[in-house]
């Protein structure tokens, strides 16, 4: 029987060639609120659990601390009770795609990766820090090039953000309590629900980063979602060309932009930097017709 | 030599619930009464303890962008306009969720030489001298530098 490997922009790319060196970790005893303190600080989904010897634990994520809130735990609680395992590995080696694999086979976003000692953790691979890469690769392919000095493939061949997209909007109204969102949060597996005002129009977002922020202020779960939401909501087009939105994702330093289709507050679905990596090839057709092909 | 006859008595501290925003204008501020460029302050709650230190680099790495690094090539894209906007839409951040809450500290009879021991092997420019739990004084690192180079040059 044939053997089909699929072709992808990926292809070829080690696990040490993305992964970031700076793993993010705190000790069992930590209290929820400092742990909270360095995924703002560090901007990071995730925090690994340690022991006193440095050796990996387990893992607290961002969903993780959602779930602390709405069970009503204080913030003085330590990390260790809250926190999951086992942990998934991959090594500096690993081809970048078997560990994509292994991510998505285990529905999980985070691979820590081992060094030469064992039990030590030296880096982590995250689903989203791999759409760089990605994009990388489209900007300085042929094809890219044709299409800016403009002797290219027509833009038809470009992908589009509805292409990618992931279609359905979760929503609550701003007078929500957080623990409605919350609930919406858990119930479409999404990190940010869109918040409505009285007249359906989109005001603000509340995402976990923004639920985790508010249990660090102490705000009580009966809080009206408007109180902590952030605005404005970002946009783009579904038509919009899937390059230039993974741009603005980048450079606002968001995980998210809310797909709207025709008029400005009709939301047709939520556009991430996983939705974009899970796609796995590139920006344009050219990668998905060369796969076809392979 | 002790850090009481090196330190600064005069200092400037934010309080946490301060937002970037207005940390950013403190560091402007500090910068202009001290005449020279600030490049860090210490976090005190309203009893006057250290609970924090931020730095420029705290401040930094939380404007600048998570997965900007792939831009290095990339000298064609305007970055101006994406800055716009950053501030309004952080402003539930505040100075206590990008502090340094642990921070080394050295009392007022702190030795010059364990002063100068801590700053290169912590790769720590500036210390806040506490008695109790009261900050009572800085010593930054040219302080202890310019001290130094007193002796050794006279």
């Amino acid at each position: 029987m044939p053997i089909f490997e699929a072709k992808s922009v990926l292809k070829g790319i080690h696990v040490k060639e993305i992964m970031r060196r700076q793993v993010v970790r705190l000790r069992v005893d930590a209290p929820l609120d400092r742990c909270i303190q360095h995924m703002i600080k560090f901007k990071v989904n995730a925090v690994l659990v340690v022991d006193e010897k440095n050796l990996p634990l387990g893992i607290v994520s961002k969903t993780d601390l959602v779930s602390a809130f709405y069970a009503g735990l204080p913030l003085e609680t330590a990390v260790e009770n809250i926190m999951v395992g086992p942990l998934r590995f991959c090594f500096p080696d690993d081809a970048l795609e078997a560990s994509l694999d292994t991510m998505q086979q285990n529905r999980i976003h985070r691979l820590f990766v081992r060094g030469a000692q064992a039990q030590e953790v030296i880096g982590v691979l995250a689903f989203p820090d791999i759409v760089g890469l990605i994009y990388r690769y489209c900007r300085t392919c042929s094809r890219n090039l044709l299409k800016l000095s403009g002797r290219g493939p027509a833009e038809a061949s470009l992908l589009q953000v509805k292409d990618v997209m992931t279609p359905g909007v979760a929503s609550n109204r701003k007078s929500d309590s957080l623990q409605a969102v919350i609930e919406t949060l858990t119930a479409h597996r999404v990190g940010a629900v869109l918040i409505l005002d009285a007249g359906e129009t989109p005001a603000g977002v509340v995402s976990k980063t923004d639920v985790i922020l508010a249990f660090r202020r102490g705000l009580e779960i009966t809080s009206e979602a408007g109180a902590v939401m952030t605005g404005p909501v970002l946009t783009c087009d579904a038509e919009d060309v899937l390059t230039d939105a993974i741009q603005r994702m980048i450079f606002q330093d968001v995980q998210r932009l809310f797909v709207a289709a025709g008029a400005a507050s009709d939301m047709v679905g939520v556009l991430s930097l996983s939705d974009a990596v899970r796609f796995r090839s590139g920006s344009c057709r050219a990668c998905t017709s060369s796969r076809l092909m392979a | 030599m002790i850090a009481r006859d090196i330190m600064q008595k005069t200092y400037h501290t934010l309080s946490p619930q301060q937002s970037v925003a207005e940390a950013v204008k403190a560091f402007q501020t500090a910068s202009g009464m001290e005449k020279k460029k600030v490049f860090g302050l210490m976090v005190t709650d309203e009893k006057d303890h250290l609970v924090g230190m931020l730095s420029m680099y705290d401040i930094l790495l939380f404007i600048h962008p998570k997965h900007i690094h792939v831009w290095g090539e990339m000298e064609d894209v305007d970055l101006s306009e994406f800055y716009e906007g950053r501030m309004e839409r952080v402003k539930s951040v505040r100075v206590e969720d990008i502090m340094t809450p642990e921070v080394v500290t050295i009392r007022p009879d702190t030795h010059l030489m364990v002063i100068a021991d801590i700053m290169i092997k912590k790769h720590i420019r500036r210390l806040p001298v506490v008695e109790g739990k009261e900050v009572v004084g800085i010593v930054y690192i040219s302080d202890v530098f310019y001290h130094m180079l007193s002796k050794f040059t006279a």
